[in-house]
């Protein structure tokens, strides 16, 4: 039970890696003000551009489809859709580079 | 005419090859890094792929490499209230005295 050989999931299978199943509180702010930043961005691009009178067709579908850190749900912000899930949903902390890119919107119903 | 002002907040690294390879056009290439780029849909577009990883500002004008390096410096620590005045040159003093002795001695002259 205990001493250097005892029976571990570590010692027995190599690699074990421990993700917590929620975010904590501190996450999910700094997971807030990621979300902020990037529509920060999405404002000035498209308050300059539309200074100029241009259009960008990848800002008009950003804007018509991604709701802003505002409108989103607390389960969009912190989970995302996972079809072998229980429940079908995950914690957003799951997916790879979870923190560089943007996953704001899940398949409608789940 | 407007700029984006982008700095780079967020590192590239692990992220595809596009992603990485729209950071390189844009000419951002290490954390913090400021570069200004004209507002134009061009430049919005190659924006919106890296929107996660930048921080983005519209200016008048360009900052010049001098502007920003200046911008980045940290506080002196000190603030220059005012300017001593200047200590005169060596010897001045002693140069006065014989200026002042000739001309005593000149006007001792005139008087004799």
């Amino acid at each position: 039970m205990f001493g250097p050989f005892r029976i571990t999931n570590v010692l027995n299978g190599g690699l074990l890696w421990k993700i917590p199943w929620r975010l904590s509180p501190t996450q999910k702010a700094r997971q807030r003000k990621r979300l902020r930043a990037v529509d920060q961005v999405i404002e000035v691009v498209s308050n300059a551009l539309a200074k100029k009178g241009e259009t960008l067709k990848s800002l008009d579908r950003w804007k018509a489809e991604m709701p802003t850190e505002a409108e989103m749900l607390p389960r969009d912000k912190y989970t995302m859709f996972d079809r072998k899930a229980k429940r079908y949903r995950k914690g957003i902390h799951k997916l790879p580079k979870w923190t560089r890119v943007s996953q704001r919107v899940n398949p409608p119903g789940y | 005419m407007s700029y984006f002002r982008i700095t780079l907040h967020r590192s590239a690294i692990g992220l595809p090859k596009r992603t990485r390879g729209v950071l390189a056009a844009l000419g951002l290439h290490r954390r913090g890094q400021l570069v200004f780029k004209p507002v134009s849909a061009q430049f919005a577009g190659m924006i919106m792929k890296v929107k996660e990883l930048v921080r983005v500002e519209e200016v008048d004008r360009p900052m010049t490499k001098w502007e920003v390096y200046e911008s980045r410096k940290p506080p002196a620590g000190f603030v220059v209230e005012g300017v001593a005045a200047r200590r005169e040159p060596l010897g001045s003093k002693v140069l006065a005295k014989l200026e002042e002795e000739k001309a005593a001695a000149a006007a001792e002259e005139v008087r004799l």
